[in-house]
């Protein structure tokens, strides 16, 4: 009895050092956000100080302010989430119900597009872009990410469609409902779960990416995740306002991943037993 | 051949074959690969097995999990690189001096460089394994336990003939999804090291953005990232038969 008690009580020890270990990182992020740099750079490292919000008030409304850099974020995830949204559901549901030629073949072309290595796509597409004069613009960017945000759309909202039963849709059709019609009142509400899972998960793809909007990106639109190197460079790093731009590209996901953490959960084991899956 | 400005045929890939950059790269990518691959189905298979037997707390687990998972690779490198690894201050500096181990020099020394970055891609991505494996291990019959725990099986027993195959599809596919995602990583590494010193940590990815945006030789960057792509191909396809083959 003793043996498995002190057994409990490492196990327990174990699982809360991991507990700590992925929160410590961000709880140690957002305490440096309300330091001086001077409290950052302290050995050893404080627990307790002055509160300030001096980082913050800098980043956001100071000479370096990234206020439009958080506006980009926001135009391209949510952008990005809406017309892939739009075009990603009558996409998912041709493919879930309707027969025709090369469907096969559209549901593995589909897939493929997500084991492309980033980096193999993005030389064509700068070029491309540069070529229509499109670097550097929230259409350009958008587009570029709907090219992969529509595929892992496409196919996870895919998986939800085809677990409804067609007996309900075949109700409507007798009742004389048109197929758009059907799409909308009989199986966008019974795919909300689903719905909602692809929402979550193309958001996050879009605010998280960074390879392509380094790339793609300029002076005019830039994303958080890249303007976030302004404040580390060889010379000096700005520790306390790097801190603050880090929570503030953190936040909106964080709080999202909160939020939405069944979804979340969920969307990774459809993922896990279909398989695929960018993240 | 004047209407193909510029064409070299084969030339690039005959480069390729030659360059010892291209294969330290290469060597480099699975080096990261396999180990943060491994490291994640490991702890996260048993942090689920133990999570799963709390009858409490369980609800703390996935809510922190959830944390870096959401998080850009971006972002976690830059923090860690900062505030987790900066000499002295940063946290794991700090507790490296407490250990006795001295200060280090964790992303200027190559070993520790490489050993950096797999701890940072390990920490952001073990709780994915580890959410997935915890619901699948929630899924699994109780019935079956109970007839083992009746006919005195032990609990290795229990896991090696029970969970573990039952278990089979679910960490096949967590090792599947992890592997492409690692092969193809590059914020994280972007942001921590850039691939230095040096090229201590420059995986294939890297190199072949290297090469194209900053040394500015397209043409040469596109074949890395082909023979990246044909990597990847070869990986999956060896993956996708071993998931077949029960």
């Amino acid at each position: 009895m003793t043996g498995q008690r002190i057994r409990n009580v490492i196990m327990l020890a174990i699982s809360l050092a991991f507990l700590l270990a992925w929160a410590f990182p961000i709880f140690w992020s957002v305490l440096n956000s309300f330091k001086t740099d001077l409290d950052v750079l302290a050995y050893p490292p404080k627990l307790t100080f002055t509160p300030t919000i001096a980082a913050y008030r800098d980043v956001l409304f100071g000479s370096e302010s990234i206020l439009p850099n958080l506006v980009s974020s926001i135009v391209i995830s949510v952008g990005t989430t809406i017309i892939t949204m739009l075009m990603a559901v009558p996409a998912a549901y041709a493919l879930a119900r309707l027969r025709f030629p090369g469907k096969k073949f559209a549901g593995f072309y589909v897939l493929a597009t997500q084991m492309l290595p980033p980096v193999g796509i993005i030389i064509p597409y700068f070029l491309v872009l540069r070529n229509i004069g499109w670097i550097d613009t929230y259409q350009g960017i958008i587009l570029i990410y709907l090219s992969f945000s529509l595929p892992f759309a496409i196919w996870l909202l895919v998986s939800y469609f085809e677990d409804i039963p067609f007996e309900m849709e075949e109700a409507a059709y007798l009742d004389g409902a048109s197929r758009l019609r059907t799409l909308w009142r009989i199986i966008m509400p019974q795919a909300r779960g689903g719905i909602a899972v692809t929402i979550v998960f193309v958001f996050l793809n879009a605010w998280n990416e960074f390879l392509f909007a380094v790339v793609l990106s300029g002076n005019t639109v830039r994303p958080v995740t890249v303007a976030m190197f302004n404040f580390v460079s060889v010379e000096q790093t700005l520790w306390a306002k790097l801190a603050a731009v880090s929570v503030l590209a953190m936040l909106p996901v964080v709080v999202l991943g909160v939020v939405a953490q069944k979804h979340i959960v969920k969307g990774l084991t459809v993922g896990a037993v279909k398989g695929g899956g960018r993240r | 051949m004047p209407f193909t400005n510029g064409f070299v045929g084969f030339e690039n890939y005959r480069m390729l074959l030659q360059d010892e950059r291209f294969w330290s790269s290469l060597l480099i990518s699975l080096i990261y690969t396999g180990s943060t691959v491994l490291l994640q189905v490991v702890i996260g298979l048993a942090l689920a097995l133990l999570v799963m037997n709390m009858k409490r707390g369980q609800g703390w687990f996935r809510l922190i999990a959830i944390l870096p998972v959401v998080l850009s690779p971006a972002v976690v490198g830059m923090i860690w690189r900062t505030f987790m690894l900066s000499p002295e201050f940063g946290i794991i500096d700090f507790l490296s001096i407490n250990a006795g181990l001295g200060s280090q020099n964790w992303l200027g020394d190559p070993l520790l460089a490489m050993v950096s970055v797999i701890a940072i891609h390990t920490w952001q991505w073990t709780p994915f394994a580890f959410m997935v494996l915890l619901a699948s291990l929630a899924a699994l019959p109780e019935d079956i336990y109970e007839a083992a725990r009746l006919d005195r099986a032990s609990a290795w027993q229990r896991f090696r003939r029970i969970t573990l195959p039952l278990l089979r599809p679910a960490i096949v596919m967590v090792v599947i999804m992890r592997t492409m995602v690692a092969l193809t990583a590059f914020a994280a590494i972007f942001t921590v090291t850039a691939g230095g010193p040096g090229t201590a940590t420059e995986i294939l990815n890297l190199y072949a953005y290297r090469k194209s945006f900053t040394e500015l030789s397209i043409g040469y960057g596109s074949a890395l990232a082909v023979a990246l792509l044909i990597a990847t191909i070869l990986i999956s396809g060896v993956l996708f038969a071993l998931r077949r083959a029960k």
